[in-house]
């Protein structure tokens, strides 16, 4: 079971994550966390395989978790999306500085993200783009 | 649209409704700090979230208007954060114009019509970053007057154990920021690897809590005065973490308006089986030994209760604070009155007021009219403000209070009052009965007919194809009752009262002739008897003696077609107020029960005066009566208007 963390203050974009993800061969657990603190918080108490973080969000800012995990021997090379809303492009330079696997913005293609976590897990099986 | 994004429209609008609110309460709150080195931050930042959020999720479902407004809006607002921009009058109106703007083009999409022209408020918007000057390198420094309380740190360790108790970051975040001020909230990593979080947190905090949090997973201790004196670099989205700023969304859940629908009618079948079960019990009662009965009883009366208490959570969970419905209005006056001329400010008292959802739904519009008209109908012009020695600013109150069962919303303003001679002199020009030395009940009934209106095209601000016809049969159909009083020159107040909740209310049983039937409590001021012999007609009515004066009485029979009862003694319900009140006359009263209200859909069955059924436990159906309606109806049968009390008396 692959266990994905989706952290974004917006619940619909969650769920628009949530069922992008289904898209995926794999069986996907997911966790959810609405702050940068409560992400923290989800990595501390579980085991995560990847996780799907957006920028703006209150009380962390999702570069400062971005920050957090790296800076942790545990967590350094732990695959991690930003996640975040165009429009800002000097914070696809800082999200790539400060160790982001990946940069996708909002709107996202499905089937773009869910190749995305493909790739970043090692999966050989293709993700069902064809959608 | 692709299948993939029709499935996230519900949840973006029901989004966006969450941030609709937060932007109107902040941008009414932003208003007051224009011209401000730097306006409040808090308010600032939490606008700028909730654009933001609206952006990314209108992105997601292609809504390219509410995209590109928010976008705009959200830009203004960094530029402001960041200390690029200053706050202005012609900045404020254009945020206030673009909220207005994303509300309606979100409206539009969801009631599938076409999306209305954005480009003035896009426009707008675009021209105050273009023009806008930096609003300088002097950073503001904290309010003057704040001292500074005891500093403490706070390290919360969280655990799959604590988590399991709902202890959670969250809820320390939430506990501290009830204690005072987090000044720094950050993650750290201790020796062993494991994760906690460090909050330097300004506020008091006894023995005794720090006791009790340490069996949470948090250690306090209280920063000596060195570190104090050493300034805590605060990141720059501390902002964020200031008490209030947001509510953490891990302690809410939303709930489909539906299922609590559905919740409160099995609860209203419970209480109908209940009444049920108390009927066969009291028919076996006399086959059981005393003992038994007792305890059966004591059983009924503890389901009884406790079937109550249920209701009364389910209730409480569909209850909303009535400021959901106040907080469009200080932007409707605005606009009026700028349209008209006008300086109106709005008061808004008892927003904490709780009231059921789908009563906030309904009573958006006929507060809305009432508004506007208390605008354009009510507050004067300037000049003639000051002609009448009134202060230049005109008042709106809107206010909400509660009061067991009964909520009570009152729309006042201190505008010129009624004018009756236009009213009556529209009211014979469009056929409608007039009595003579009509009072405000009938004042407020001939502008509540469909089709009476007095003014022209020229001044359609209020009305908008929605008449006072309207806000009252919304309130009745509620269940609830409107009243007016007006004084000539010093303004109108409305006041409404409705039940606090539907589906589940008290009412008085009555018999006539042959037929039961069910009154709402709330409708009935008072219960009297009368003697029949009594009552006497006159003016094509009845009256009966009443407080020294006459009452005008409506025969319940005569509404409901069955048999003039020979009974001796009457009972009347005494319903309506002023001039409207009236006496329904009964039979005989039964008692007083929880009823369960059904409305009735059908509208082929469905008649004015009725408002629905219930079952009063066994199996029958009874008609609930809609006593304005009734008293209405009896109004327009008669020859003309009933008599009132006053003059007879």
């Amino acid at each position: 079971m692959t266990r994905v963390l989706i952290v974004d203050d917006s619940p619909t974009i969650r769920r628009m994550v949530k069922v992008s993800l289904g898209l995926l061969p794999a069986p996907t657990d997911f966790i959810e966390a609405a702050s940068g603190l409560e992400a923290i918080e989800r990595l501390a108490i579980g085991p995560v395989d990847l996780i799907v973080l957006d920028l703006n969000m209150p009380d962390l800012h999702g570069l400062e978790v971005l920050g957090f995990v790296r800076s942790h021997e545990r967590y350094r090379s732990l695959p991690v999306i930003v996640l975040t809303t165009r429009g800002d492009d000097s914070s696809r330079q800082a999200a790539l500085q400060g160790g982001a696997s990946a940069y996708l913005t909002k709107p996202f293609t499905p089937a773009v993200l869910a190749a995305e976590v493909s790739r970043l897990l090692g999966s050989t099986a293709s993700p069902g783009a064809a959608k | 649209m692709t299948d993939f994004l029709e499935g996230f429209l519900d949840d973006y609008f029901a989004e966006c409704d969450e941030h609709l609110t937060t932007i109107r309460r902040g941008l009414l709150a932003l208003e007051g700090s224009v011209g401000r080195q730097r306006p409040d931050p808090v308010v600032t930042e939490e606008l700028f979230r909730a654009f933001h959020s609206i952006k990314g999720i209108a992105g997601m479902v292609e809504h390219r208007e509410s995209e590109q407004l928010s976008h705009e809006m959200e830009s203004y607002l960094r530029a402001i954060r960041e200390g690029d921009a200053r706050l202005t009058t012609p900045g404020i109106e254009a945020l206030i114009e673009g909220a207005r703007s994303l509300e309606h083009a979100i409206a539009a999409r969801r009631q599938g019509d076409t999306p209305p022209d954005t480009s003035r408020a896009v426009t707008l918007l675009r021209g105050l970053l273009s023009e806008s000057t930096p609003a300088g390198t002097v950073h503001d420094t904290a309010p003057a007057g704040a001292t500074p309380s005891a500093q403490w740190q706070c390290v919360f360790t969280p655990s799959p154990a604590l988590v399991s108790r709902g202890v959670t970051v969250d809820l320390i975040r939430t506990r501290l920021r009830e204690s005072g001020e987090i000044i720094n909230a950050s993650p750290i990593i201790a020796a062993d690897g494991s994760v906690a979080f460090r909050f330097i947190f300004a506020g008091a905090l006894d023995q005794a809590t720090v006791d009790a949090w340490a069996a949470d997973g948090m250690t306090c201790t209280a920063l000596q005065s060195d570190d104090t004196d050493k300034p805590i670099a605060p990141s720059p989205d501390l902002v964020q973490a200031a008490p209030g700023a947001t509510l953490s969304t891990g302690h809410y859940v939303r709930v489909d308006l539906a299922r609590l629908d559905e919740l409160m009618r099995m609860i209203g079948d419970l209480v109908i089986l209940r009444v049920r079960l108390t009927d066969s019990i009291t028919r076996v009662e006399p086959f059981v030994p005393p003992a038994d009965r007792r305890v059966i009883q004591e059983h009924l009366i503890a389901v009884e209760r406790q079937l109550r208490d249920l209701r009364e959570g389910v209730m409480r969970v569909r209850l909303v604070r009535v400021g959901e419905i106040f907080r469009r209005m200080p932007f409707v006056v605005r606009d009026l009155a700028r349209d008209t001329g006008r300086k109106v400010r709005v008061v808004l008292t008892g927003q904490d007021t709780e009231i059921d959802k789908f009563l906030v739904e309904r009573m958006m519009d006929p507060v809305l009219h009432l508004v506007r008209n208390a605008v354009s109908h009510g507050i004067e012009s300037l000049d003639e403000r000051i002609a009448a020695g009134k202060p230049p600013e005109g008042t709106i109150s809107l206010s909400a209070s509660a009061s067991g069962d009964i909520v009570t919303l009152e729309i006042a303003d201190d505008g010129c009052g009624v004018d009756t001679e236009r009213i009556l002199a529209r009211a014979a020009q469009v056929g409608l009965p007039v009595p003579p030395n009509p009072d405000e009940a009938v004042l407020l009934d001939l502008i509540s007919s469909p089709g009476f209106s007095t003014r022209d095209d020229s001044d359609r601000a209020s009305g908008r194809g929605f008449g006072m016809a309207i806000v009252r049969t919304t309130v009745q159909e509620l269940g609830g009752t409107i009243r007016m009083t007006s004084t000539p020159g010093q303004g109108t107040r409305f006041s409404i009262d409705l039940p606090l909740t539907l589906a589940i209310t008290d009412a008085l049983i009555a018999r006539v002739g042959t037929h039961t039937f069910a009154m709402p409590q709330t409708s009935v001021r008072e219960v009297i008897e009368v003697d029949a012999a009594a009552v006497r007609a006159i003016e094509g009515g009845e009256v009966t003696p009443y407080r020294g004066g006459a009452l005008p009485v409506v025969r319940l029979s005569r509404i409901l077609n069955v048999p003039v009862s020979a009974m001796d003694r009457l009972h009347a319900f005494i319903v309506g107020t002023g001039a409207a009140t009236t006496g329904l006359l009964v039979d005989r009263i039964l008692g007083q029960r929880e009823i369960v209200v059904r409305s009735i859909a059908d509208p082929l069955i469905r008649v004015d005066g009725v408002s629905g059924a219930t079952d009063l436990g066994d199996g029958r159906a009874v008609l609930i009566l809609d006593a304005a309606a009734i008293v209405r109806r009896a109004r327009v049968r008669g020859t003309g208007a009933l008599p009132a009390v006053k003059e007879i008396a």
